[in-house]
């Protein structure tokens, strides 16, 4: 083993820093190393050098094609999983984990189009653009001055909402409703500047803020955005990934999920499980909905629905609903999870709902995620916005749901199907108006960003499971079925998101329960 | 290949410090599953394995980032400017308003490498690199995202460049200068970043563009012939000759060979570039352990052959991207140059 040139180190590998530390100068790079990991991962990859140069055209072809990858921040185990598809033992004789990538049936979905080449990764060329491209700083391409002042008069008229003069914040709305009048409001900047005047007049004006919408509407709305845009046919693909190859060798497997609405992801999964090599397992699928007002059972409907295209596929199913206006009312017990199966948890947008203002007592959240892990599923997969919509300040808030919804909505101007369109964007300004209008209880759309998900659910006793590079690749796959190029998907340490010229908009992870004796399930 | 790759190896790790011996390992590690032998290339892979950086609004070491939607060529690219005050406070960029009235800010074009097939202006080492050079040279530096080979072959990145250019010049935000406010623009790239400032500053001195300098990292240059650098060096430090090869045949039009006037600069098919009298001073610094020096070296004597204006700077133990971490000599005497490079015109 050579010695490497002393030329001057990082101040992180000095002998001062715990060796645990995460070195700062590969960091900058994007790679995440402990000091202490460094000179093996050099001779790992002294190693790999080694067996590539001997055997590079079979070798190449095998890392390329058929191996999965891993979250590449993480140096140490990428490099450690490729040595060990080579049977090359590591060298440090201390470090014991060895990783084993798991190979996979890879998902099917029937109306992928055989001839899509998957290789080749279009380049982004994105349609016109208008909106605000990124966090708190502004250039936009019409360069219009009623546009930017539009931004300037919404963020001062939500600073002074925040400090109470509503006065003065009344006039503010008066002068942008006037400046609205000089933009076109039917896309862009004026469009969406025009649903935030509103958000922010109901806020002030209004005493009804939270209208009860019947349970039909929501799902109407929901079924056209996933229509109109890829953001959730990601979260259901990329889920359904994670979870096929979570069961895989299991007979006995049960999906919960925590909002069924119309069941949308899942004849994808189960069309994959039938198709998996050794057969279909037994699949049981439990939806949670919440309760209707007319008395029209969707839950059962749907679930029939899916139980006559399991019975095609000879998939034995069986299907449960369960009703529930908030996570929190649901008994563990309810979801009747038997000891023998493998349960996979489904959360789509759902766990920010149970959290609260209050980041240091946060019951609901700690109440549901600890009877998830006491089902101790195999799998939790969660999809989340991407987005730090429960700041404590408002004008944060504010400042941040603007961006992230001008983003969303420019994002949505590359699709042509209407009404789909329209119906795509009265469910992004409804999510919207509860982010900006509502407080307390009423405001349910409290999302947090992903690395603050890790936190809690790390904190919670899960621990990440990765979404490797073939999940990258389905995900890449899906979207070049669209016609409108913008949209990019990123790996980001184990997880995938998609978003909109290079800003995250939605955040996929999967999730395991750490191990540890547990008291046995009360019922 | 040259000599046994154990022996290579060692080499490299002699002159290499640990941090880059690493980085570099890595990258060439994974550039060799991307590249398949038929001269396609694993986008999907490629795009999951590359660590990518997000614009910064809030401000690291007093640099902020943003991107910009360039109607022209469809593209994102990346400014990185000074924070100043109002951004902070309002968040708000006010588009009209020069860089300032009363001195001169330099804007920077950078050109990031890759070989014209790897990386972006997002990418990791290329963000933090601009970002060093926005305190630097006081500067502006806006980082284009041109589009890669094989999927968009020569002349898409010049275009790109030559669209990036125009789009700069034009913006009234990126002015500055007391009397004659005008955007100040310097064209700086490493690799094939190099390449494309050298053609896109060629482009803009035939068509009346002013380009105040050329600052060219290893630039990425080559011939069909062999030189006596690519012979000795081949696979000592990362880098082989075959490649150069598949980089050079995924971005020149099927069919071409190395002599074409892309990559051989002032060879057989060259150029006359000596009555372009726009054309800007270069800063051409070149890596004495880079296999394709000779062709640098040649493009440098071309240069002055040519009566423009050029500074070798040649740092012989140095490595390709020894200029990504701030850990060693190298690197230091690179940022002492550039700096006076470009602030000596202001």
């Amino acid at each position: 083993m050579g010695t490497y040139d002393k030329s001057i180190s990082s101040g992180s590998s000095s002998s001062s820093k715990p060796p645990d530390q995460i070195d700062s100068l590969l960091s900058g790079a994007g790679y995440k190393v402990r000091s202490s990991e460094l000179r093996t991962v050099a001779q790992s990859l002294e190693r790999l050098d080694n067996v590539l140069v001997n055997n590079y055209l079979e070798i190449s072809h095998h890392l390329s094609n058929d191996a999965i990858h891993y979250n590449p921040s993480d140096l140490f185990s990428w490099v450690d999983s490729l040595l060990s598809e080579f049977n090359q033992p590591v060298p440090m004789p201390d470090q014991s984990t060895l990783s084993d990538p798991a190979y996979v049936n890879t998902l099917v979905v029937p109306t992928l189009d055989p001839t899509v080449n998957a290789g080749v990764w279009t380049e982004h060329h994105a349609a016109p653009q208008h909106g605000i491209q990124q966090q708190l700083t502004v250039v936009t391409a019409m360069e219009e001055d009623p546009g930017i002042q539009l931004v300037h008069v919404l963020m001062t008229c939500a600073d002074t909402i925040q400090r109470g003069e509503l006065s003065l914040a009344g006039t503010l709305i008066e002068k942008l409703q006037d400046l609205l009048t000089r933009v076109n409001t039917g896309f862009g900047m004026g469009k969406v500047a025009g649903y935030f005047i509103e958000a922010l007049s109901r806020r002030l004006f209004s005493t009804l803020l939270y209208t009860n919408r019947s349970v039909y509407e929501s799902e109407f709305l929901y079924h056209n955005f996933y229509e109109a845009c890829p953001y959730l046919k990601f979260a259901h693909f990329t889920a359904n990934q994670a979870i096929l190859e979570a069961f895989d060798g299991h007979d006995c497997v049960h999906v919960i999920d925590f909002s069924f609405m119309q069941g949308l992801q899942w004849p994808a999964l189960i069309q994959a499980l039938a198709l998996r090599s050794g057969g279909p397992p037994f699949l049981r699928l439990t939806g949670i909905g919440p309760p209707s007002s007319d008395g029209h059972d969707s839950l059962s409907e749907v679930g029939l629905r899916l139980a006559e295209l399991a019975r095609f596929m000879n998939v034995r199913f069986v299907f449960r609903g369960v009703v529930a206006s908030r996570l929190d009312d649901i008994k563990p017990c309810e979801l009747q999870v038997n000891p023998n199966e493998a349960v996979a948890i489904n959360s789509i947008m759902q766990l920010h709902r149970l959290l609260n203002s209050n980041s240091t007592h946060n019951s609901s959240i700690d109440f549901v995620l600890a009877w998830i892990r006491n089902l101790n599923p195999i799998i939790m997969t969660v999809v989340e916005q991407e987005a730090n919509h429960n700041q404590p300040e408002f004008f944060d808030r504010f400042t941040a749901a603007l961006y992230y919804y001008s983003t969303l909505f420019d994002s949505l101007e590359a699709c042509s199907a209407q009404p789909e369109k329209a119906l795509a964007e009265m469910y992004i300004q409804r999510e919207l108006c509860n982010v900006v209008c509502c407080e307390g209880s009423a405001r349910v759309e409290r999302h947090e960003p992903l690395a603050t998900w890790r936190v809690r659910l790390s904190g919670a006793g899960f621990k990440p499971l990765q979404l490797g590079s073939n999940a990258f690749k389905q995900a890449s796959m899906l979207l070049t079925l669209f016609s409108a190029e913008g949209y990019c998907v990123e790996e980001n340490e184990g997880c995938l998101t998609l978003g909109w010229h290079n800003r995250p908009l939605i955040a996929a992870s999967a999730w395991q329960a750490v191990a540890e004796p547990r008291p046995p399930l009360e019922h | 290949m040259a000599g046994s790759n154990e022996v290579n190896v060692n080499e490299s790790k002699r002159v290499v410090p640990l941090h880059t011996w690493i980085l570099i390992s890595n990258f060439k590690l994974s550039y060799n599953m991307l590249r398949r032998p038929d001269g396609t290339f694993d986008r999907d892979l490629a795009e999951f394995l590359e660590r990518k950086a997000p614009t910064t609004s809030i401000p690291v070491d007093g640099v902020c980032s943003f991107d910009v939607f360039d109607r022209a060529t469809g593209l994102l690219n990346r400014v990185y400017w000074a924070a100043t005050e109002n951004e902070v406070q309002w968040g708000i960029v006010e588009p009209e308003k020069p860089l300032s009235t009363t001195e001169i800010v330099p804007v920077i074009i950078f050109f990031h490498g890759g070989s014209f097939t790897h990386s972006s202006a997002d990418t990791a080492i290329y963000d933090t690199f601009c970002h060093r050079l926005v305190n630097l040279c006081k500067a502006v530096v806006v980082s284009v995202n041109y589009r890669r080979s094989p999927e968009h072959r020569y002349p898409c990145a010049y275009d790109d460049g030559w669209a990036a250019l125009k789009w700069v010049q034009s913006r009234p935000w990126l002015k500055s200068g007391r009397k004659d406010s005008k955007v100040h623009v310097y064209l700086c790239g490493d690799s094939s970043g190099g390449n494309i400032a050298h053609h896109v500053a060629v482009r803009a001195a035939e068509s009346g563009v002013e380009v105040l300098g050329n600052i060219l990292l290893h630039p990425m240059f080559g011939g069909q012939l062999r030189t006596e650098s690519e012979k000795r060096l081949d696979g000592k430090y990362f880098v082989t000759v075959q490649d150069r090869d598949w980089y050079w045949r995924a971005y020149l039009p099927e069919g071409e060979d190395r002599d074409h006037p892309a990559c051989n600069i002032f060879g057989p098919r060259g150029k006359c570039i000596e009555r372009l009298e726009l054309f800007p001073k270069s800063l051409v610094v070149v890596a004495g352990l880079d296999l394709s020096q000779d062709w640098q070296l040649a493009y440098v004597e071309g240069l002055r052959k040519s009566k423009q204006e050029v500074k070798l700077l040649y740092l012989e133990q140095a490595t390709i991207g020894f200029y990504f971490l701030p850990n060693n000599d190298h690197f230091y005497c690179l940022m002492e140059e550039i700096k006076n490079f470009v602030n000596s015109s202001c």
